[in-house]
């Protein structure tokens, strides 16, 4: 068993807001191993974003409370100071925002945008960091590479953007890459190239993979394991196959069945979840998902369930009323 | 299957050309289509294909450069003025943003009644009676959220009073333009159902435009795919989506991300991006990145063949032949 990159423990984020405090995150537990890619899955909304850039150590300064723990190779995340923090940031971990065209500034040229980090964090000189700069363009798969350092962002596609977001933070060599939507936004002959692009680097450097996203589809193929959010929880956690075929929460099946299929004839009903997302500012004490399950006793809406081990190792669900197993009863 | 019924459009060569002699982008190059009575016609393809632009052309919000529109048989293009705005309220459109869409400053009421009092077809209590309906079809409950503004709606609701607004003047056609792409799943299944609903009661014929293949083949009967401001395949959507005869509708397929670990990894990504309208490939658009292509391909501009009743493709080598 390899040790863990990342534990988070009870992690919280509460922005204080003027309705009151709002619970972003709230008591998320996860760990991630060594060359592991794991998915983060949520509506907007959820704290799929807000929970990757608190592990991160990104955000503002004021207004906003963080508790618990999130410990990268062994450094303290929480409570850093922004000095220490910038330790880390690039050689232990690494973030490719979700807006290509605003993650890069729109008047420097990109290869100078790649440069910045290699100087600055590895110290390298002009040359030796146009010569790496170049040598990562090319890992990234941009096309004549020596010609394309000198370009503006607004010269490129937004795929190619993307590319050069990716090269950016592989700049320092980062052990974690969290990637918040990487392919939102983009076409679907493009994300399938980029999402190509992440898991052959995630290979070949060695690295592990955070995949924040809202699709499904994304995650389906490119994970060995899923977090599931709602309301700033964890509400379902497990293997990727788990999660698709046997989860036990509610609200994972019905963000399943939610999703169109391209295998699915055309004119097939789709299974909808009433209701919307609950306001973060008023939370009940129950389950957050109580409002719209199809199986909600009293118990749901009066105490919150806690995360509890479903039969296979590492699968856990936030349930009172989880849907009947599924193992062993048909598919493998 | 021969087709009997009436097409509500018919679209013949519609061009749509940006800018002048050296900057010219043809955004629409030759496209042509029919849509039937009570069905929907989905419209796929990657950024900057032109779909938006020949549902834009087809309401005339962009002129059309060339080409003919037909709507119930008489051609929008010709159409100015008085006859034009008449026309249009046979069409309607719903857009991609659905926030910015609505006026954020006026009441719900208002927004939905602005073109009945336009055009002064009901009024009084009539007109409030129908207002009522239009906001409970869509599932907005009038009597709560009637006097409340647009700005007070998540996403998914203002999507639902854009809808109730476009069917006020009950249109014949209705123009979706990537509606569904800003909501998040369990919304976007909420409207796609709610489409779905509306679409057999008021008896509505739809132009689906999206870039998200599930979602199309979810509400379409026939799909068009399109590439580099051409339609490179047309066809009944389970048949296309089953048998692809465009090389450039089987890549785009297989890019798509299915929702299930078990889904084959797709062997063969398209590389490359699409090259720029500004100067499309001679012959075949989509030659540069196929990899069947041939001389002939680059000499020769690939017409609509039928492969199979309904189902065209524009490919000198099409896939699935054998299914003829």
């Amino acid at each position: 068993m390899s040790e863990k990159l990342l534990i988070v423990q009870d992690l919280s984020t509460t922005f204080a807001t003027a309705g009151g405090p709002l619970p972003a995150v709230a008591g998320v537990s996860f760990d991630l191993e060594q060359n592991e890619t794991l998915g983060i899955v949520g509506e907007s909304g959820s704290g799929k974003t807000v929970l990757s850039r608190t592990i991160m150590g990104l955000q503002p300064r004021t207004n906003v409370t963080v508790t618990g723990s999130a410990s990268i190779n062994g450094f303290e995340v929480v409570g850093a100071s922004e000095k220490a923090k910038r330790e880390i940031w690039g050689t232990e971990v690494a973030m490719v925002f979700q807006d290509p065209m605003t993650s890069l500034n729109p008047v420097m040229r990109i290869g100078k945008q790649i440069d910045e980090a290699l100087r600055v964090r590895l110290g390298m000189d002009r040359a030796a960091a146009k010569t790496r700069a170049i040598e990562l363009l090319e890992l990234v798969g941009i096309p004549s590479p020596v010609q394309r350092y000198d370009a503006f962002p607004g010269q490129l596609s937004g795929g190619m953007r993307q590319r050069v977001v990716i090269a950016t933070a592989l700049a320092c060599s980062p052990k974690l890459l969290m990637a918040d939507e990487p392919t939102t936004g983009l076409d679907v002959t493009i994300q399938a190239q980029i999402l190509n692009l992440l898991d052959e680097l995630k290979e070949r450097l060695k690295m592990s993979v955070i995949l924040v996203t809202h699709d499904l589809g994304v995650v389906a193929t490119r994970t060995s394991r899923i977090v599931v959010m709602y309301a700033g929880r964890i509400v379902e956690t497990g293997n990727t196959r788990d999660v698709f075929y046997h989860h036990r929460m509610p609200y994972t099946r019905a963000l399943l069945e939610s999703s169109p299929k391209v295998s699915n004839l055309s004119h097939t009903r789709l299974t909808t979840i009433p209701g919307r997302p609950p306001n973060l500012l008023n939370l009940a004490d129950g389950c957050s998902f109580a409002p719209r399950c199809a199986y909600a006793t009293d118990q749901c809406h009066l105490v919150r369930p806690p995360l509890q081990a479903a039969d296979a190792p590492g699968h856990s669900f936030a349930c009172w009323n989880p849907l009947p197993t599924t193992r062993g009863a048909s598919s493998s | 299957m021969t087709d009997t019924r009436q097409p509500l459009l018919r679209v013949t060569d519609l061009t749509v050309t940006f800018g002048h002699h050296h900057h010219a982008v043809s955004a629409v190059a030759g496209v042509s289509f029919e849509i039937f009575e009570g069905e929907t016609l989905g419209l796929v393809g990657e950024s900057g294909c032109g779909k938006s632009t020949t549902g834009k052309a087809l309401m005339r919000i962009v002129e059309p450069t060339s080409g003919t529109i037909e709507l119930g048989g008489v051609d929008v293009t010709k159409q100015r003025g008085r006859a034009l705005r008449n026309a249009r309220t046979h069409m309607q459109m719903i857009f991609q943003d659905p926030i910015s869409s609505l006026n954020p400053r006026r009441r719900v009421k208002d927004i939905v009644a602005e073109p009945l009092d336009c055009w002064k077809t009901v009024e009084g209590a009539e007109r409030d009676s129908l207002i009522n309906d239009l906001l409970s079809k869509v599932g907005i409950d009038p009597q709560v959220y009637g006097n409340r503004y647009a700005r007070q709606f998540s996403g998914g609701q203002c999507q639902r009073i854009s809808i109730a607004r476009s069917l006020a003047m009950r249109p014949k056609l209705l123009i979706c333009d990537e509606m569904v792409s800003a909501l998040d799943v369990s919304v976007q299944a909420q409207i796609l159902n709610l489409l779905e609903d509306l679409k057999a009661e008021y008896g509505l014929t739809l132009l689906f435009i999206a870039h998200d293949l599930a979602v199309v083949k979810n509400v379409s009967d026939r799909v068009a795919v399109m590439y580099l401001g051409k339609i490179c395949e047309i066809g009944p959507a389970d048949a296309l989506y089953d048998a692809p005869a465009h090389p450039y509708t089987k890549f785009l397929l297989g890019a798509a991300l299915e929702a299930d670990p078990d889904s084959p990894m797709h062997s063969q990504v398209l590389e490359g991006e699409p090259p720029s309208p500004m100067n499309p490939p001679s012959g075949c658009r989509f030659r540069t990145r196929c990899p069947n292509a041939t001389e002939r391909c680059a000499n020769e501009e690939p017409l609509p063949q039928e492969l199979a009743p309904g189902h065209l493709v524009a490919c000198h080598y099409p896939l699935s032949i054998s299914r003829k």
